[in-house]
């Protein structure tokens, strides 16, 4: 893929992912569990990655935050998205290379119970009180069925632009 | 020995008895659903149990920091408790058996729709933009 190319592809994953953020903020929340939703925005970050590189991948996952934060939220959701995100951003470079395409949503799951760690911690240093690890099962469940929900729609996503001829 | 051959018609393993990780990675899917499927479980049945804990102490704390101590079981008349901190004001609505957040000038009203946590137990309530946290003091005599 020519250079501009994948530029304009980043820009165009950013800008999807952005969309998908703000709107997926805007529905309320489904359970009334702090920390639970389903995190759409994370199949962009699959896509890149599949689609790109690592990098790239990173890239376009830390300007969706940063302007998520924006956009949609405040100090402290940034605080939790950033955390949440660099833990699974982390997880899937580290496991994206050991599975094939077929599986991507393994990885999804793994970076979604990794999401939902890292957003633990950084409540539990925000709250400092080691009652929120009651949540800790909860959200590594709710990490598990959301994880692997976006990672099938990442690899149905990737199988309908694969036909374009992208 | 039949279970080696087994192994090895599947793929597991070579032909020097040596595990083959690629391919588990490949071909089991089931592997995956298992170990997915044991994780979800495992937690919901955690929180479950997390859930059951019980006490008459209501802990209510900003950042850290106690606010106020309460035995829920003591509650003659129910009373409306305004938490205001620097981070934002939540009412918290205090009765016999139970305490719950009522109001928050928060956006995502998370600790409002939680509803109740009383003394049979329940999940700790919190309300992150704010810090503001409510949980039952564990008094270890669950079952």
């Amino acid at each position: 893929m020519a250079k501009t190319k994948r530029l304009a592809l980043m820009a165009l994953l950013t800008a999807i992912a952005l969309t998908i953020f703000v709107i997926e903020n805007q529905i309320p929340a489904p359970v009334p569990i702090p920390g639970v939703k389903l995190g759409l925005a994370n199949i962009i970050t699959l896509v890149a990655m599949v689609l790109l590189s690592r990098r790239e991948a990173g890239a376009v996952l830390l300007v969706r935050i940063l302007m998520g934060a924006m956009f949609a939220g405040s100090p402290s959701t940034l605080l939790f998205s950033a955390a949440g995100g660099a833990l699974a951003y982390a997880v899937m470079c580290l496991t994206v290379g050991l599975f094939p395409e077929n599986r991507l949503w393994v990885v999804s799951a793994l970076a979604g119970v990794a999401h939902n760690a890292g957003q633990l911690i950084a409540c539990m240093l925000v709250v400092k009180t080691p009652g929120v690890l009651a949540y800790a099962p909860i959200l590594a469940a709710s990490g598990v069925v959301t994880g692997v929900f976006t990672g099938l729609a990442a690899m149905y996503l990737l199988r309908a632009l694969r036909k374009t001829k992208l | 020995m039949l279970n080696l051959l087994f192994y090895h018609k599947q793929g597991l393993i070579d032909k020097h008895g040596r595990f083959n990780y690629n391919t588990i990675m490949k071909k089991k899917t089931w592997i995956w659903v298992l170990i997915l499927a044991a994780v979800v479980l495992a937690g919901v049945i955690a929180t479950i149990r997390i859930s059951r804990r019980s006490g008459t102490y209501a802990l209510i704390t900003v950042d850290g920091e106690l606010v106020e101590r309460i035995d829920l079981s003591k509650v003659r008349e129910s009373r409306d408790l305004v938490v205001e901190t620097a981070y934002g004001r939540n009412i918290v609505h205090i009765e016999q058996g139970a305490i719950s957040v009522t109001e928050a000038d928060c956006p995502d009203q998370i600790c409002v729709l939680m509803g109740k946590l009383t003394t049979d137990g329940g999940m700790p309530i919190i309300c992150m933009p704010h810090r503001l946290m409510i949980e039952i003091e564990d008094d270890g005599l669950d079952g």
